[in-house]
């Protein structure tokens, strides 16, 4: 068998379809230049980069939309690399998630003095890993992507670099990424020990004959544990709130909708492909992660009083009604995957709208607390309605997009007809209820309280943080009242 | 056993055989030799210069950065020679690949340096 590795064989130039690999190649480009750009002007060019970083994100939109608009699935490199509808809608997802952060960062990095130009690099590049995720069906591009993904998250995280807080969140957030990645790349290499191919399709086929039970059960443990720190499941979620709080509010975002969801895509097509015959394996472990997750972080959020802390406990309870249908993905798979992705849309948009009202409201207020929203009708009206249709979303209250993202995943849990299935859904359900208390709160310290300053100075909300603002409204109203978002999914369950 | 697991089994007895014969003659050392220590032989060694300080001293961050450009084109050598040894085969795909890498990582030495890191201030 060696001997026919190292026999040299004639060199065929691989076969590289272009236009599918367009969205990447372009950003990689653009990147490139944007770079090349920073270093020939340095500060004479600095405050251009925030717009030439945007510009080429929604340049990579347009090889998604003519992909889209070609409907073919494209295999590449022997089904390592599949573009399809799945992938190109949450490479949209991601392209439109980049832009509204850079919108809502350039007031922010250029206010606080930080280093500008490079942030906006590395926002590149983190997005670059997460298109190419999108796309990875092959355990090791999946890890190369997430790997891309999380080192440029570990420096941006520790931006603020005079601030402790900062530095610790930085700190902490490498130290378990790295650990996560470990525990990971060990189950990963457990699974090509079993299946002897790194491709998720191969390895889906190998499992259904295999018969190292044990061994198998392990590695799926083990990839699926390292994936819970990458989305913060309870209870691999400790490092969250820390890193939520110390790291630019900007970045926060960033980490909390467009970090998190790469790594849901990574877990959905890890499990509904190469995990696919073994749904007896992986839906109790599933069903446990995702009930501990929402529970817990609801009960802890709470408590909290910082609102970048609440929106970190939220998040961890909103990843764990994410994970419910893969609970139930062995009856319900192509259900399971468009709900999950129906979910990660309206989740980028209300998430994405509740930090620009944060960072926007910060520019005044100076301060995280929850009590700092105190008096919002008097000082600022319209950024008091845009957080209160986040806040109902959030909540899953009609007709924000969030009731309908919900309604998918309860959909998909009654649809697979079992007793697990309708448990979970019970869970989730009083989940929503306890949820609701701690959004509706921030409902009702902006509409009742008084200002904690008990001033009205007048407060203007800078251009990008409104075409932010408008972008994320649209979208969580737009999705939740004409249900645009399923007929876009539907073609996802399509195999 | 198989045979894979007896391959392993040399492994181990090879490491055992190692730590015999190091532990061995050191202890040998330690019994035959007179023992009279005076301040200069207790002294760390450190190819024969006498140790300043101690041991918990602090070194500059500014080597850290050299460090770490190192580490990068280290590993581009890395690929670099695999490819190297079969550039015949792959022909101008071959070379134009490995110029979009070189760029990319010439791309962070430029930045680096544009940026003054490596001015050793």
């Amino acid at each position: 068998m060696l001997a026919q590795a190292v026999e040299v064989s004639e060199f065929v130039r691989p076969h590289i379809d272009w236009h599918a690999f367009a969205p990447e190649l372009i950003l990689l480009a653009w990147g490139a230049l944007v770079t090349v750009i920073d270093l020939i002007g340095l500060e004479k060019t600095r405050r251009y980069i925030p717009g030439l970083t945007g510009i080429g994100f929604l340049l990579a939109m347009i090889p998604v939309l003519t992909l889209w608009n070609d409907g073919s699935t494209r295999v590449l490199f022997d089904g390592a690399y599949v573009v399809d509808e799945y992938a190109l809608v949450l490479k949209g997802l991601f392209l439109i998630t980049g832009y509204v952060v850079v919108l809502f960062s350039t007031y922010y990095m250029a206010d606080g003095d930080y280093y500008d130009s490079e942030y906006y690099q590395l926002i590149a590049a983190s997005l670059l890993g997460m298109l190419v995720m999108t796309s990875a069906r092959d355990l090791i591009s999946i890890f190369v992507a997430l790997e891309l993904i999380s080192i440029p998250a570990y420096l941006m995280a520790a931006w603020r670099k005079r601030d402790l807080k900062s530095n610790e969140a930085g700190l902490k957030y490498m130290l378990m990424g790295v650990f996560a990645s470990a525990i990971m790349l060990y189950g990963m290499s457990l699974l090509y020990g079993v299946a002897g191919d790194t491709r998720l399709s191969v390895i889906g086929e190998a499992f259904t004959v295999s018969e190292s039970k044990p061994l198998f059960t392990l590695a799926v443990l083990f990839t699926i544990i390292g994936f819970a720190f990458k989305i913060s499941a309870v209870p691999f979620h400790t490092w969250a709130p820390d890193t939520y709080e110390g790291a630019p509010t900007p970045l926060t975002a960033f980490l909390a909708v467009a970090s998190k969801t790469a790594g849901f895509v990574a877990l959905v097509s890890i499990i509904l492909e190469g995990f696919s015959g073994q749904a007896e394996v992986v839906e109790p472990f599933m069903w446990i992660l995702s009930a501990v997750t929402m529970t817990v972080g609801n009960l802890i959020a709470l408590k909290q009083t910082n609102i970048v802390r609440m929106l970190a406990y939220s998040g961890i309870a909103q990843a764990g009604y994410m994970m419910a249908p893969l609970a139930v993905y062995g009856t319900v798979s192509d259900a399971a995957r468009s709900s999950i992705v129906t979910y990660l849309v309206i989740y980028a948009a209300m998430n994405l709208g509740a930090f620009t009202v944060v960072i926007a409201a910060a520019r005044r207020t100076k301060s995280g607390e929850v009590a700092s929203f105190g008096g919002m009708i008097n000082w600022s009206p319209g950024l008091m309605a845009a957080m209160t249709v986040f806040l109902f979303s959030l909540a899953g209250i009609p007709p924000m997009g969030g009731w309908l993202a919900k309604w998918q995943i309860f959909s998909a849990l009654l649809e697979a007809d079992r007793n697990t299935g309708v448990a979970l859904a019970i869970v989730a359900a009083v989940n929503s209820v306890i949820a609701a208390y701690y959004y509706l709160n921030i409902a009702k310290q902006m509409w009742f309280l008084p200002s904690p300053e008990g001033e009205f100075r007048p407060f203007k909300v800078p251009a990008a943080l409104t075409a932010a603002l408008v972008i994320t409204v649209v979208l969580t109203i737009g999705m939740g009242v004409t249900g645009f978002v399923p007929e876009i999914t539907e073609f996802v369950a399509a195999p | 056993m198989s045979a894979f697991l007896r391959d392993y089994l040399i492994v181990i007895l090879f490491a055992l055989l190692a730590c015999g014969v190091v532990g061995g003659f050191i202890g040998l050392g330690a019994i035959f030799r007179p023992n009279r220590p005076t301040a200069g032989k207790v002294q760390n060694y450190e190819s024969g210069v006498d140790p300043v300080g101690d041991g918990w001293s602090q070194s500059q961050i500014r080597y850290y950065i050299f460090a770490l450009l190192f580490v990068m084109f280290d590993v581009e050598a890395v690929f670099i020679f695999p490819w190297a040894t079969q550039l015949e085969t792959f022909g101008y795909f071959g070379l134009v690949e490995m110029v979009i890498f070189i760029f990319i990582l010439a791309l962070g030495l430029v930045y680096a340096w544009r940026k003054g890191v490596l001015r050793w201030v």
